[in-house]
Parts: C-alpha cells; sequence; structure tokens
C-alpha cells in the first residue's frame, strides 16, 4: 500500500455511519457496521500471533471470552460498571496467556492448534458449569444505563465509533510490531523457526510477546462485545466458533498483514448477516456452512488471501518489462 | 584458541553419529571439515551451533563454555551458521531476510536496514533484495543464507555445504564472496564436497568418517592419505601397504 493509501479508508469508515442515515434499514447497517469492526479487531488480534508469528491458535475464545466474561461479572455480583471489568479482563487473559503459553508452544504447527482448541473447549466447559460465573445461562450487564459510565446506548452509531478508535489503535500497534524488531522476528519464526534461531532469535520468548498482546487485545475485543450487548453465556463468548470466526476472517483477507483482517471482516460479516436474515432462524447452522465454503476457496485458491491476490496484480502491473524494482 | 570441540559426541539411540571428534580453530584460520556422505560432518556442526546438544563432549567457544547451549545464544556469542538445505525465509523479501539477521547486533529498525544493505550489495544480492527469497534458485538462497549470517556479525562462521549445486562459474564467485568474508576477520570452517574448494580457500583440513576425524593436515596431503581415500572409496583403493 502506498504512504496515504490508508487515509480514504479511513475517511470511509468515519463516514459510514453517516452515509447510511438515510437508509431505510439506516440502523440494521449501522448495527452491522459495528459489528464488522468489532469481528476486524478480533481478526486483526489473532493476526498478531496467528499470522504474523504463524502460530495457529483456534482457542482465541478463551482470551474472548475473559475480555466478556470480566465486564458483566462485575455488574452481576458488586453492581460496578461494566467498564471497570475490562482491564480485569485483559489482565485475566494475559495471566491465561502466560500459563498457556508456557506449555503449548513447545508443540508446533498442528499440535498446537489442537492444544489450543482443547484448553479453550475445557475452558469453556468448566465456565459452563460453574455457577459463579453464570453456568450454562450466561451473564447479563444493566439493562437500563445508570450514567454514562455504564456505556449503554440505544443506537449502534457510539459503539461503532468506539468500535472504529479501538481499531485504529490495534492497528497503530500492529503496523509498529510490523517495522520493529518484533515483526521481523516474528515473522521469521512463521517461516523456521530454526532458521530464525541459528540468527539469533529467542523463539519461544517472542512467540510469548505475540501470544500476550494477542490475548491482550482478544480480550479487549470480548469486552467491546459484551458491552454493547449486555450478555455472554458460554457459547457466545467462548465457543469454538469465536476462534475459527477469527481465523477465517483473517485468512480471508490475508492473515500476517495489516489490513488483511479489516478486509475479511468487511466480506464475512455482512455475508453472514445476509444469510441469517435471508433465511430466518432455521438459517444459523449456514454460518457453518459459510465458513466451510471460505475455507475451502482459500485454501484451494489463494492461501495468502485477498491482499495476496491484489498485492500479487499490482506486482505483475509494476514489473512491466524494462522497469526494475528495488526495494525502496 | 576461537573454538575448541573436545570429544564431541552425538548418539541417536545405538546410532553414533559422532563418537568423539575434536576440533580447535584459531581466530582467523579457514578450516576445511570433509568426509564422504553420512560421515556425522553435519551432525557435528549442528552440535557445535548449538542446534543439538551434544550426548558428551565439551564445546568452549572463545573461553565460554557453550555446550547444550540453545542454538540463540550461539548466535548472539558470535557463531553464525548456514545449513545443508538452505533455510530461508521464502515469503520475506530478500533484504528482509538479511535485516532478520542484522537485527542482532542493530535492534533499530534503520540501523539494521543500513547494515542489511551493506551485506545485500557486498554478497551481490542488491538487485534481487525487494524480490521474495522463494524466488531464488538454490546458488541464490546459498548466497542469501551467507549473507543473512554475514548480517549478524559473527567471528565464526560455519558453512555447511554452502556451495553445493552450484555451477563452476558460481562457485568461483562464491569461493571470491569467502575470501572477502574472511578478510574482514571472519573465522570459517567450511563442509565441503567440493575439492577444488576446499584446495583453494582451506590451509587445514580435517576428514570425518564415522563419527570419527580420521585425519588432519593441509589438504593437499590429506587427500593423498591412504586411510582418506579408503574412506571415500572403500577397502582396496587406500594403497597397496595395508
Amino acid at each position: 500500500m502506498t504512504r496515504w493509501g490508508w487515509l480514504p479508508l479511513a475517511a470511509a469508515l468515519l463516514a459510514y455511519p453517516w452515509a447510511v442515515a438515510g437508509s431505510d434499514s439506516a440502523a440494521f447497517l449501522q448495527d452491522m457496521g459495528a459489528l464488522v469492526l468489532l469481528a476486524a479487531i478480533s481478526a486483526a488480534a489473532w493476526n498478531i500471533l496467528g499470522g504474523y508469528a504463524g502460530q495457529i491458535s483456534v482457542g482465541h475464545a478463551m482470551f474472548f471470552g475473559a475480555g466478556a466474561y470480566m465486564p458483566l461479572l462485575v455488574y452481576q455480583h458488586w453492581q460496578m460498571p461494566p467498564l471497570l471489568g475490562v482491564p480485569l479482563g485483559i489482565a485475566v487473559s494475559l495471566v491465561v496467556a502466560l500459563v498457556v503459553g508456557f506449555p503449548t508452544f513447545r508443540l508446533s504447527g498442528h499440535y498446537f492448534s489442537m492444544a489450543t482448541i482443547a484448553v479453550a473447549e475445557l475452558v469453556r466447559i468448566v465456565v459452563g458449569n460453574w455457577d459463579f460465573l453464570g453456568a450454562a445461562i450466561g451473564l447479563q450487564g444493566p439493562a437500563r444505563a445508570r450514567g454514562w459510565y455504564d456505556l449503554i446506548f440505544r443506537s449502534a452509531v457510539p459503539y461503532y465509533y468506539i468500535f472504529l478508535g479501538v481499531l485504529a489503535l490495534l492497528l497503530l500497534v500492529a503496523w509498529q510490531v510490523q517495522r520493529s524488531r518484533l515483526g521481523y522476528y516474528l515473522r521469521a519464526v512463521r517461516a523456521g523457526e530454526r532458521a530464525a534461531r541459528s540468527l539469533g532469535v529467542p523463539v519461544r520468548r517472542y512467540k510469548l510477546y505475540a501470544l500476550m498482546l494477542s490475548a491482550g487485545f482478544t480480550s479487549l475485543a470480548g469486552a467491546l462485545y459484551a458491552l454493547k450487548t449486555g450478555f455472554v453465556d458460554p457459547d457466545s463468548g467462548l465457543g469454538i466458533l469465536v476462534s475459527v470466526q477469527m481465523i477465517i476472517i483473517a485468512a480471508l483477507g490475508g492473515a500476517g498483514t495489516l489490513l488483511g483482517p479489516l478486509l475479511g471482516a468487511m466480506i464475512l460479516v455482512p455475508l453472514q448477516t445476509a444469510t441469517n436474515t435471508w433465511l430466518g432462524g432455521s438459517g444459523s447452522g449456514l454460518t457453518y456452512i459459510v465458513y466451510g465454503g471460505v475455507i475451502m476457496l482459500i485454501a484451494r485458491f489463494e492461501p495468502g488471501g485477498l491482499l495476496e491476490l491484489w498485492h500479487r496484480q499490482v506486482t505483475a502491473r509494476l514489473a512491466r518489462p524494462g522497469e526494475v524494482r528495488h526495494a525502496a | 584458541m576461537l573454538l575448541s570441540a573436545e570429544k564431541v559426541a552425538k548418539h541417536f539411540g545405538s546410532f553414533r553419529a559422532v563418537a568423539g571428534a575434536d576440533l580447535a580453530v584459531e581466530e582467523g584460520e579457514i578450516v576445511g571439515l570433509i568426509g564422504p556422505n553420512g560421515a556425522g560432518k553435519s551432525t557435528f556442526f549442528n552440535c557445535i551451533a548449538g542446534d543439538v546438544a551434544p550426548t558428551s563432549g565439551r564445546v568452549v567457544f572463545d573461553g565460554i563454555d557453550v555446550t547444550g547451549a540453545p542454538a540463540e545464544a550461539h548466535a548472539r556469542l558470535g557463531i553464525g551458521r548456514t545449513f545443508q538445505m538452505p533455510a530461508t525465509f521464502d515469503d520475506m523479501t530478500i533484504l528482509d531476510n538479511v535485516m532478520v539477521g542484522a537485527f542482532l547486533r542493530h535492534p533499530r529498525r534503520g540501523e539494521a536496514r543500513d547494515r542489511a544493505l551493506e551485506v545485500v550489495e557486498m554478497t551481490g544480492l542488491k538487485e534481487q533484495a525487494g524480490l521474495r527469497a522463494g524466488n531464488l534458485g538454490t546458488p541464490g538462497r546459498k548466497r542469501l543464507e551467507i549473507a543473512r549470517v554475514l548480517a549478524a556479525g559473527p567471528r565464526l562462521m560455519l558453512l555447511d555445504e554452502a556451495l553445493a549445486g552450484l555451477t563452476p562459474g558460481e562457485i568461483q564467485r562464491a569461493i571470491e564472496l569467502l575470501r572477502a568474508i574472511h578478510a574482514l576477520g571472519i573465522t570459517l570452517v567450511i563442509v565441503e564436497h567440493i575439492m577444488e574448494v576446499i584446495l583453494s580457500l582451506t590451509r587445514r583440513v580435517l576428514v570425518f568418517n564415522q563419527g570419527h576425524v580420521i585425519a588432519s593436515g593441509k589438504p593437499q596431503d590429506v587427500v593423498n592419505d591412504p586411510a582418506v581415500i579408503e574412506a571415500y572409496l572403500g577397502r582396496g583403493h587406500g594403497g597397496a601397504r595395508r
């Protein structure tokens, strides 16, 4: 992407709620916009570990869930503003990341992925049987705002802008990571751990850095979800689909790229909403089919994701005969 | 003494890949390591580079015992190595590959980039610096491995068949590159099958067979040693005096 290429994108995202305000289904479109941003945040957070470092976690729901449960937990038990649970959720996530990271990073490739599934499912089952955490019923937030600090709005627009702010922060962090030694080391780890080590990369330590950064932001995404919906249960907060959605969105747009997760979310979330709306409640099982279809399409035609496709087109056009490209 | 490996052994189950090998390298030397396939050269290399922990024995680098230390610690101390099968980061550009190496001594991006650009220039990869490493053929990948290690600022470079698979012209250019690297004050230990490389670069050669060092000395003498000829060609070729 060119130096200022992100500006039109930022402008479009800022203007979106206004642009659709005149439409008959303004509320619906604004709500979907907020959901797109939320999904983009989760996927971009997952992308730090799964994309840059190539460690495919299928257990990120546990961090999302920690972020979603804590705000509602502090309200349910102590009537505190859910907002206060957000840092708590992040802290819990970081601890879980450390505890889970040390043993699982001994595993590589598919074994690591399977271990993350196992741990996340274990967490889901434990939470689902734990009355303090609402067991199978889940937790609820305040029904009515007691003050601004409850962050309850009737319209989706305030959420939209809060999510947009968080996404901007996350993308800024990811961009800094990409450019720094951390980013180069993570990509080296993904490309070949043995070679990375031979060049002085402390592989396990850097994987842990990536996991903690990734878990922290995933947990923030979970918290935003809980603040907006005011409800979480083991399936919506900790279910395997939560993890799978992050992976598919990142992979669709381009895992390991800065804007891939956002692009993936812009495509997948409306697609999901459409299938659910058009086919009514009975269509909810279709989510699985859509996910499966997307996985097959990516795996078969463009493992690098859509941004890779675009990148290749542009490179092909730029690299016409007689024009030698150098690293800028 | 820059590097000293004493009685290094590596067993895989009952198989002794390396069975008590010694190697002492002075700063500024170029030492060759030859021997038939499966002699244990690569495993010995991996023990020295920290890729695998030796079953027994000791590896001392610049006075520090590094036996069993992780590979990244070896790199930090100044032991660089290339792989027999090139292990370039194929999705990254050539410059970015070299930058991964450069980051070891230059944590800041700008400095790492400057260093990588110097190295890319020196190793003749400048024209392709913006290409993905996966686009390179074997000679380019081997060259990139050398560049990447060089950028990490080693005092000792272990080259595991870094010139295998190159055409005669490429071999000549690679030999010149290794001479230039040596001129920077970097000590080289090279595993190589191509005798032309050994004869033109090294003053001292060790011959490996079945996990042991069976001969050492000047390259011209070693290649005429009956024990060496026998190791390569089998019994009956080692001379009539047996």
